[in-house]
């Protein structure tokens, strides 16, 4: 199961003004916690974070929302986290943060498939690629559709699946917004 | 007595350290008079820098300073215009007539000059700017459309930096002008000043003791602008000026950062301003100018 929330939704509930714009870290916080209260709601177990509505998304608040929400996942109820809707800025934005604290996301790209922002070892980051084309690996499957020795597919699984970033289901890793 | 502070001609960041050395020791003991009779054109770093001495006088309880007016109609007109007169009533006492600000600003400003007090003001500042800025950028600067979102970007973070570091409320202005001498082409120019503690206060009891001897303005800046460290001990703190930087170097942009006696420059191939410039007269709090010219032809 998915639960999707809107950002731009959130943004206008919290800013209590019509503002498409995310920026200052007091916003950023303020819409992370009311993210987090929607997830203590929730039994699902990825959040498809919606940023369509939004217009800009500056550093701090890519810090606060993004950054901090998936550091929150170390300590709470760990979650999938995947966004949806950003723009090239705000790409490069959530590329920036995350790779400043050595996290990943993955991010739906319209008329592509997901790609991953932030930081991992290439190894993972080539059998991401792999999972998403595939919908779903075992560290023999990535071997043979990377020409990989198997024990190097199974760590840059290892390396996906500690990131959060893929969905494990005994041997198998799954893309997370297959069902 | 009186003292006499000349605002410079051409009164911009490179003629901003004259302008400086005019107040001699912080705060001025005397009653001061900023005389800008002579003033021929000042881009929006040197109007702000000017509203930040207002607002640092008042905040030592210095007596009120005066203002004398420039001579120049449009000179005058074009600064009522961008507001500098309406801020500078308040902290200035206006000697000289002062003609009445149009409604609407002129088609180059993309932000009148703006105070910013609180966080709320930062929101107020982007969207403001997002109504003109594709136009400008793109339309007049040969900017990708995508870089319009950047540049705001660039904005929100350096008004931050005021609400955060400063301790006190600043000011904020963007524009579009020709740097003839510089470059020959158009830049759009985003210039931040605040009147507070400075980067050198503000960075202190977490960064002084790593340089040691070496510890003052320049290295504070140093630390704040090339390394991307911050008063905070949070780890995702000092990111808005490294994204700051990204963005001036995809676009050949620079970044000029004064604060007490020092200024910091990451300098384009365009410019020959020194990176670093130390032992500079002092003036309260930071200013920053972020400068983005106009895409040569054959780079569009």
């Amino acid at each position: 199961m998915i639960e999707t929330i809107r950002i731009g939704h959130l943004l206008r509930e919290t800013a209590l003004s019509p503002y498409r714009n995310l920026v200052t870290r007091p916003t950023g916080a303020a819409v992370r916690t009311r993210i987090e209260d929607t997830l203590s709601r929730s039994d699902c177990l990825t959040a498809l974070l919606d940023f369509s509505d939004i217009e800009l998304l500056d550093f701090s608040c890519a810090e606060e929302i993004v950054a901090k929400l998936l550091l929150a996942q170390a300590t709470g109820r760990p979650r999938f986290v995947v966004l949806r809707g950003l723009r090239d800025d705000q790409h490069d934005a959530i590329e920036q943060v995350l790779t400043h604290h050595r996290l990943a996301v993955a991010a739906m790209v319209a008329g592509s498939g997901p790609v991953l922002l932030g930081w991992v070892p290439p190894d993972a980051r080539a059998a991401f690629d792999c999972v998403c084309r595939l919908g779903r690996a075992c560290a023999h499957d990535l071997a043979a559709e990377l020409d990989w020795p198997e024990p190097r597919a199974s760590a840059a699984l290892e390396a996906l699946t500690l990131h959060r970033l893929v969905r494990p289901d005994g041997d198998l890793r799954y893309h997370l917004l297959v069902a | 007595m009186t003292r006499v502070i000349e605002v410079p001609a051409h009164f911009d960041d490179r003629s901003f350290d004259q302008f400086a050395a005019g107040f001699g020791a912080w705060p001025p003991g005397e009653k001061l008079l900023v005389d800008a009779r002579a003033a021929q054109w000042a881009s929006p770093y040197g109007l702000i820098g000017m509203l930040t001495a207002g607002q640092a006088i008042a905040e030592a309880k210095g007596e009120r300073p005066l203002l004398t007016v420039p001579v120049s109609d449009e000179v005058k007109r074009y600064w009522a215009r961008v507001g500098f007169f309406r801020h500078a009533a308040e902290l200035f006492e206006l000697h000289g007539r002062v003609p009445k600000a149009s409604a609407t600003g002129p088609s180059d400003v993309l932000l009148d000059v703006t105070p910013v007090r609180a966080m709320e003001d930062v929101h107020q500042v982007v969207e403001k700017i997002s109504e003109t800025a594709s136009r400008i950028l793109h339309g007049e600067l040969g900017l990708e459309r995508n870089a319009t979102m950047r540049f705001s970007m660039a904005l929100s973070e350096s008004c931050q930096n005021i609400v955060e570091h400063a301790g006190t409320s600043g000011w904020v202005a963007v524009q579009v002008y020709t740097f003839r001498r510089r470059l020959g082409r158009r830049v759009a120019v985003i210039a931040v000043s605040d009147a507070g503690i400075g980067f050198r206060r503000s960075l202190e009891s977490t960064h002084a003791k790593r340089f040691g001897e070496r510890w003052g303005d320049g290295a504070a800046l140093e630390a704040a602008l090339i390394q991307g460290v911050s008063r905070f001990r949070d780890p995702g703190r000092g990111q808005g000026l490294a994204g700051i930087k990204g963005f001036l170097d995809r676009w050949k942009g620079k970044i000029s950062i004064r604060s007490g006696t020092a200024r910091l420059a990451i300098v384009p191939a365009w410019d020959d301003d020194l990176p670093l410039a130390d032992h500079l007269p002092f003036f309260p709090g930071a200013q920053v100018q972020i400068t983005i010219p106009a895409q040569e032809a054959e780079a569009r």
